[in-house]
């Protein structure tokens, strides 16, 4: 019996551990690998819409921290308390290295440029057609060029990484021209492969080519200004915007306030796509520009994120553009309860904390932000559904009449007739006529200062690439605005720090001069 | 190495089971039986009911009655074995006797015990590794509801720290410090052999004995996972005997030991009024306003958010046992309301332990236990935004309801978030979970010096979770309102199968071990989330209201295949040697296979002639050992470069969604297990037949191969990635002196046991000042890992109290005012910046220590113990929210306010204030937490036996108890003992963290 006993037990554990080796190898049922992944077409698309993704996030371009460090210019401000130190610290030009939503602009971009490099490095090997595959690779290279577009410019020249690479490798910080070459070849590319339109309102979203047009010539006109002061792209900036002008694709809309409460409407040339239900909310809209003295029936309240500064806003042109853009009578809530009212005060009342005027366009987004009458306000959300707009018409027409006047040393009709299209809508008259170049230019200027008040970063880049910032720290009003005790090198501050822990991790950059 | 191993295994069992045929005849006895009869006593005189007595070889069993007596017919020249738990055994050879009067010796605790040492047994004066033991006597002295707290202060070298009062969370366990940054720092737990088993599935009261395996010569043998130490629990087994029924209940009323010293409604809005001013903002509060208030302390949050349970323990066995078979059977249920709203944790443990013996040859145990836990909300991980934080941070001038008595959700001033009242009532995350785990140990001796051990586990767990998050809470004031169910099933199996093979040849005595084992694990789960639903009417149970719908899954198997060795050798019972080798083969791993070895010596010096003669020691041993162990911190398929699904969609024209695949993080295919390499030399003496007892033990831990979740630079797509960077040190030294100074009527034990350890890093492959975060956005970049340094080491500013007035001209060169921080300008730049940052403190202990002590008289027990940690830090999170003017805490709340700097009273808590500096990470929010804490205090009363036999009980013990009712600390925060770290870079970081219940019990003992 014993030995019958142990012959079962001898066979059992024999076949046990010559059966278990196998067992060894991994077999990842539910994940995605290279091994299995990226070979169809529909892979290629998810591959795609996932550079996009990144782009929506909180970390990169869904909120306030995505203009952390242009609240050096004049169209931003923030509250002088609350937990708003780190846009406060660039509005004092005082960033520092170390600040931490600083950090949705040089990460958020970099995920991005992740995905777009996979879709680069890998669109090839796709089984599917050309044209499909152009088209797919088309949106990476432009959306590539977009991050690289926004990285050299707030952080000046940063490493060119246009492959995968492999983890360990630590490249140097390339040279500012090299960053933009890399972005006029990727936009090259991406406007001789994009459609000029993909023809189905399910795909307005994707970058076109006429998209990858209008950011060419925003790239050549920057280019031709500080630090790379390269004029001769002027004409090559007037041009790719002319091209966009012509196609007749787009046209401004006729009330300016209804271009923030719709989406992808006549004159959105490129925008970024949010959706609340699926955890994509964009909140920049909404609470985020409420004054904290503001709460609404419901007891929502805003977040007081960010605001213009008084100067900047009683310089603007009385228009009804104005009237759109700026929020001047706040609705202080009274008693509690069911017999909730609101009282009505100016912005520069005493009643209110900051004494600052608003943004009115970035209220309502598409009725799901701040709902409210001229008296009453219901609720005050922070997540909207609504998209950002990145390239609007205005810009390309504004793009081509200073590209075009600086190029050929001085306007012309279409530069003028560009630049009236815009005033004439913000119910302004023509422009005086008879203007030198660089009269033109700042014309145009203090144009695309109101028309895109508070819009990412447009108003901070022309401050950089002109180089007017002393210009804009002098008409600052010196009472209740936050104090610059800055007492640097001002030139200095055009360009944001590297953020800190990338300092680290790559010892061999220094770090930008001033921080 | 393994094919090896495979040979030797089959050869042993194949030649075994031969040699085995021909042993055996039986053992019967042909003489004729005769009655023999007597009593069986302790040293005192006490007669002992229930004693075994057996004839040896034979299956002829008697117990002794209830006073002691036997009879029993046994043949002349027979061996009488009498067996009683806690008592030596005795034998006695019947030479003609037909009455006997028995004395039975107490065990004595200590040098003669059988210890488990993993895959066997070994008698305590043979261990050459480094081992503490706690046993169930100890265990028994504390309302326990977890056994990670009996470590507590018990165990030389073993840290434990209640790192959250929430229920139902387990403790932090760290065996000789800290030897990984991102794998797990907790021991191996084996239960009754099954590695890995579930620590919550074990009732205390069911345990048997913990020994704690602490070098790398007791470690090794678990290879690839022993190298935070390894505790070895063993449950209770069934005694020969009539059923033997134990009942043990306790009941507790708990509460938050301390309260934050914060305003009332006044005081808080005159504050605002003050913080207001210095912004050039109208007052917030009228005149009128403020007179009231004078007569309304307002709210008090922090009570409002708490509360005060009783938390009640029913536990219950029965066990016994014949000469086949032994049983026991067990049930327990513990039920802990949280000390915050709408928190519990319930928990259901059953038991049962068979041992059979087939035959002479052959023993089957089998081990069964269901774990039935029930909780809700205990899954607050710290963070600024859980309503404990917001507690501390809400306006006392809002009333918790409307005068309808709907919640106001939120407030004009203080915290922006949303009530936090509402918010614990209004959430739900309810976890249900069944876990079954089943344990079959078949031990077959081949031959009287071969034995087969297949030690066989399988556990079943699923769990079902089930969350609501409505529109009345945080979530939902910003649409993101959701109702969620998340099922998953995990399953695992473990065959363990070892020969020992023992031979004792004159002076030379061999155990020869030899192992093969395999594991495999399985994790399946399904997560459904419906988001924004058209009715919360029926909460979380129907998710197709929803109006976005979210399913995600995953899975994942893993296995483990090892092998072992292990040789302990004993010369004349003075010199011993241990070595072993443990290979294990991992399928996380590309490169499978890794090995550790260990050696270790001893000398019992108390047994050489020299020593005896002093006549001083009972117990004189040397110790020293050599090893490597191993840390698994390596996931599945961590070394695959992977696309990551699930997560959210982009939508092209705003509403129709689009899959997204982004690429993943890169992976590296060379990764190691971290590996420690330890060497240990210990020394263990005693004195007095063991009335004084003395270890120590000093240890230098290099672990190399350190795992870390490295960031991969922001250009390759930034997240992390796991690589081999580094290594780390931990050099320590542990104390353990044990007595019992009286023993007379007034019976005194006393344990004391400290630990040092020092823990550096000495290699980041290059890299240097990683700053690390932890969870939420309140502690962002406090932490750093540095080469030279400890882990958990803070990096800051250092903070110098506040700018004076008379230094208004150089606070202006730094952008500051009077009354703002003042920082160290380590550089003289005239700026704060990165290189200003400076360590500022570190958040782990340099000893810990606790102190038992056990004072009896007559029938009274008096109990108490301390436990206490020196040298360690917090860095606040909660505290700088209270201050006003930091994140979402607009205004402050702490009476630290009442004593802000001010152009007349200059202190060095800066003013409110429009600088963003004043709250930057730095040494203003670094505490000293060391402390010293009564962690039990207990007076027990044994009913006297006389009174109870007639009632049928065999003993009654009722107790009254204390809890951490007695810290001496200076750190003004909750609870020195928590922290909200997740490993052992953010080691003394906490933010919101739910302090330990200072407890009250009531508790009773009983055998029937």
């Amino acid at each position: 019996m014993k030995t019958r006993y142990s012959i079962t037990v001898v066979l059992f554990l024999a076949t046990y551990i010559f059966g278990c080796k196998k067992q060894l190898t991994e077999d990842p049922k539910g994940n995605l690998t290279p091994l299995n992944y990226l070979k169809t077409q529909a892979d290629l698309d998810a591959a795609v819409a996932s550079i996009y993704a990144k782009y929506a996030v909180d970390g990169a371009y869904a909120f306030t921290n995505k203009s952390t460090s242009y609240f050096g210019a004049d169209d931003l401000t923030t509250d002088p308390g609350l937990n708003k130190g780190d846009m406060r610290a660039f509005d004092q030009l005082n960033g520092s290295s170390t600040n931490s939503s600083m950090l949705a602009q040089w990460n958020g971009p970099w995920t991005a440029i992740y995905q777009a490099n996979n879709v680069i490095t890998n669109y090839a090997q796709v089984n599917s057609t050309d044209d499909l595959k152009r088209k797919a690779a088309g949106q990476a290279y432009f959306l590539r060029a977009w991050g690289y577009y926004n990285l050299v410019r707030t952080f000046g020249g940063v490493p060119l990484v246009d492959k995968l690479i492999s983890v360990n490798d630590r490249p140097p910080r390339a040279s500012v021209g090299d960053i933009y070459n890399l972005i006029v070849s990727d936009l090259k590319i991406a406007k001789s492969w994009l459609p000029v339109s993909y023809n189905d309102p399910k795909q307005i979203g994707r970058a076109n080519q006429m998209a990858a047009r209008a950011m060419l010539a925003d790239v050549y006109l920057t280019m031709a200004g500080w630090p790379l002061k390269q004029t001769a792209n002027y004409a090559l900036a007037a041009s790719e915007a002319d091209t966009v002008i012509r196609s007749g694709g787009y046209t401004l809309m006729s009330n300016y306030a209804s271009v923030f409460t719709t989406n992808n409407n006549s004159e959105s040339v490129f925008g970024l796509q949010f959706n609340v239900g699926g955890s994509s909310p964009n909140r920049t809209y909404g609470a985020s520009s409420v004054p904290l003295d503001e709460v609404a029936a419901d007891g929502s309240s805003g977040w007081d994120d960010y605001y213009p500064e008084i100067n900047f806003f009683l310089n603007a042109p009385k228009c009804v553009r104005t009237d759109a853009t700026f929020y001047t009578t706040l609705k202080l809530r009274q008693g509690s309860g069911s017999n909730v009212t609101f009282k009505l005060v100016p912005w520069n009342s005493s009643e209110t904390h900051a004494g600052h005027p608003y943004y009115k366009k970035f209220r309502a987004a598409l009725g799901d932000g701040v709902v409210e009458t001229a008296t009453t306000l219901q609720s005050i959300n922070p997540s909207t559904n609504k998209t950002t707009d990145i390239i609007r018409y205005p810009l390309v027409l504004l793009d081509y009449a200073e590209a075009q006047a600086m190029s050929a040393g001085g306007p012309s009709a279409a530069a003028y007739a560009a630049i009236n299209q815009v005033r004439t809508r913000a119910g302004l008259p023509n422009l005086q006529t008879g203007l030198s170049a660089t009269d033109f230019q700042k014309a145009v200027v203090n144009e695309r200062a109101y028309e895109f008040a508070g819009e990412f970063g447009i108003r901070w880049f022309d401050i950089v690439r002109l180089q007017l910032l002393s210009e804009v720290i002098a008409a600052r009003a010196t009472t209740n605005e936050n104090p610059i005790n800055f007492t640097g090198d001002i030139t200095q501050r055009y360009l944001a720090p590297i953020p800190q822990n990338d300092m680290y991790i790559n010892p061999s950059w220094s770090q930008n001069p001033g921080y | 190495m393994k094919r090896f191993f495979c040979m030797l295994l089959v050869c042993c069992i194949t030649w075994s089971s031969y040699a085995t045929a021909t042993h055996l005849k039986g053992n019967k006895y042909t003489i004729a039986a005769a009655p023999v009869s007597g009593k069986v006593k302790d040293s005192k005189g006490v007669p002992l009911p229930g004693v075994s007595v057996k004839i040896e070889g034979s299956n002829t069993v008697a117990l002794t009655d209830v006073n002691g007596g036997f009879k029993i017919d046994a043949p002349a020249g027979a061996t009488l074995l009498f067996t009683y738990v806690g008592f030596e055994d005795q034998k006695v050879v019947l030479n003609g006797q037909t009455t006997l009067d028995i004395t039975l010796a107490e065990k004595t605790i200590g040098l003669n015990e059988v210890v488990a040492v993993g895959y066997g047994i070994q008698q305590k004066r043979d261990v050459t590794g480094a081992t503490s033991t706690v046993t169930s006597k100890e265990i028994a002295k504390r309302p326990l509801v977890r056994v990670e707290q009996a470590l507590q202060g018990t165990t030389a070298g073993v840290t434990v720290s209640s790192n959250s009062g929430q229920p139902g969370t387990g403790l932090s366990v760290k065996i000789r410090g800290a030897n990984s940054i991102t794998g797990s720092t907790e021991p191996l737990y084996v239960i009754d052999g099954y590695i890995g088993g579930n620590i919550e599935s074990i009732s205390p009261s069911d345990i048997q004995s913990l020994e704690i395996l602490k070098d790398a010569s007791a470690t090794a043998i678990y290879g690839s996972r022993g190298a935070n130490g390894v505790v070895l629990i063993t449950t209770k087994t069934g005694k020969i005997g009539k059923p033997v029924i134990n009942i043990n209940t306790w009941v507790s009323k708990a509460s938050v030991p301390k309260e934050l010293d914060l305003m009332n409604a006044y005081d808080f809005a005159r504050t605002v009024n003050a913080q207001f001013a210095t912004t050039g903002n109208p007052p917030a509060f009228s005149d009128d306003a403020l007179n009231n208030f004078k007569n309304n302390p307002g709210t008090d949050w922090q009570k409002a958010v708490q509360q005060k349970p009783w938390i009640r323990s029913y536990q219950g066995d029965i066990s016994g046992g014949g000469e086949n078979v032994n049983y026991l059977v067990s049930f327990n249920h513990l039920d802990q309301p949280g000390l915050i709203l709408n928190q519990y944790y319930k928990r259901t443990t059953l038991r049962a332990n068979l041992g059979i013996k087939l035959n002479d040859r052959m023993d089957l145990k089998v081990n069964l236990t269901a774990l039935l836990p029930q909780s809700r909300n205990t899954g607050y991980s710290g963070d600024i935004t859980d309503p404990f934080a917001q507690a501390t941070q809400w306006d006392p001038t809002s009333p918790i309801r409307d005068a309808n008595g709907n919640y106001i959700l939120r407030a004009q001033y203080g915290s922006i978030q949303i009530n936090p009242v509402a918010q614990a009532n209004n959430q739900l995350v309810d976890v249900n979970t069944t876990n079954i785990t089943g344990t079959g140990v078949f031990i077959y001796r081949i031959t009287n010096d071969l034995t087969l051990t297949s030690n066989n586990t399988y556990e079943n767990q699923s769990q079902l979770t089930q969350t609501l998050y409505g529109p009345q809470t945080g979530l939902g004031l910003a649409n993101g309102d959701y109702a969620a169910a998340a099922t998953g099933r995990y399953r695992a199996y473990q065959t363990s199968d070892f020969l020992t093979y023992k031979k004792k040849l004159g002076d030379h005595s061999l155990t020869v071990t030899a192992l093969y084992e395999f594991q495999n694990h399985q994790n399946t789960n399904i997560n459904a989330q419906s988001k924004n639903l058209s009715t919360y009417a029926l909460g979380y149970y129907n998710l197709g209201l929803g109006t976005t719908q979210l399913t995600t899954s995953g899975y994942y198997q893993d296995a483990l295949q090892s092998f072992m060795g292990r040789v302990n050798y004993t010369y004349k019972d003075k010199y011993l040697l241990t070595a072993s080798l443990r290979s294990d083969g991992s399928s996380h791993l590309v490169q499978k296979y890794s090995t550790f070895p260990s050696v270790a010596l001893g000398w019992n010096a108390a047994r050489e002639s020299f020593v005896e003669k002093w006549n001083v020691f009972s117990d004189l041993k040397l110790r020293a050992s050599w090893g490597k162990t191993g840390n698994q911190a390596v996931a599945p398929y961590a070394t695959i470069p992977q696309y990551v699904t699930g997560g959210p969609a982009y939508y092209f024209d705003g509403t129709t969604s689009s899959i997204t695949t982004p690429l993943g993080t890169p992976v590296s295919n060379t990764l190691k297990w971290e590996t420690t390499t330890t060497t240990d030399a210990g020394l263990d003496m005693s004195f007095f037949k063991g009335r004084l007892t003395f270890t120590v033990d000093a240890y230098h831990k290099k672990i190399s191969n350190l795992l870390y979740a490295k960031q991969v630079p922001s250009y390759d797509g930034g997240g992390t990635y796991l690589a081999n960077i580094g290594s780390l040190d931990n050099k320590g030294i542990e104390f353990a002196l044990g007595g019992t100074p009286l023993a007379g009527k007034v019976r005194w034990s006393t344990n004391f046991t400290i630990s040092f350890n020092k823990n550096r890093i000495t290699s980041l492959g290059g890299d240097d000042n990683i700053v690390v975060n932890n969870i939420g956005s309140a502690q962002t970049g406090v932490s750093i890992l540095k080469v030279g340094m400890p882990l958990g080491e803070f990096y800051g500013y250092q903070f110098l109290g506040t700018w004076k007035t008379n230094e208004a001209a150089q606070a202006a060169q730094f952008g500051m005012k009077p009354g703002d921080a003042k920082y160290t300008d380590v550089n003289g730049d005239h700026k704060y910046t990165g290189a200003d940052l400076m360590p500022i403190g570190n958040g782990t202990p340099k000893y810990s220590f606790g102190f038992i002590n056990d004072v009896s008289y007559g029938n009274f027990t008096l109990s108490f113990m301390f436990q206490g940690t020196h040298g360690n830090q917090i860095y606040s999170g909660t505290i700088p929210y209270t201050l006003g003017g930091l994140g979402d805490a607009r205004n402050a709340t702490s009476t630290t306010a009442l004593n802000i700097w001010t152009p007349t009273n200059q202190t060095d808590n800066p003013t409110f204030s429009s600088t963003s500096q004043n709250f930057i990470n730095s040494s203003r929010f670094v505490y000293n937490a060391s402390y010293i804490k009564l962690k039990n205090l207990s007076l027990g009363y044994t009913i006297p036996t006389n009174v109870l036999s007639r009632a049928g009980f065999k003993s009654v013990e009722v107790y009254v108890s204390g809890q951490n009712i007695w810290t001496i600390t200076k750190y003004p925060g909750y609870d020195p003992e928590v922290s909200n770290s997740t490993n052992a870079i953010t080691q003394g970081l906490e933010t919101g963290v739910i302090p330990n219940p200072k407890t009250y019990t009531l508790g009773l003992r009983a055998t029937l």
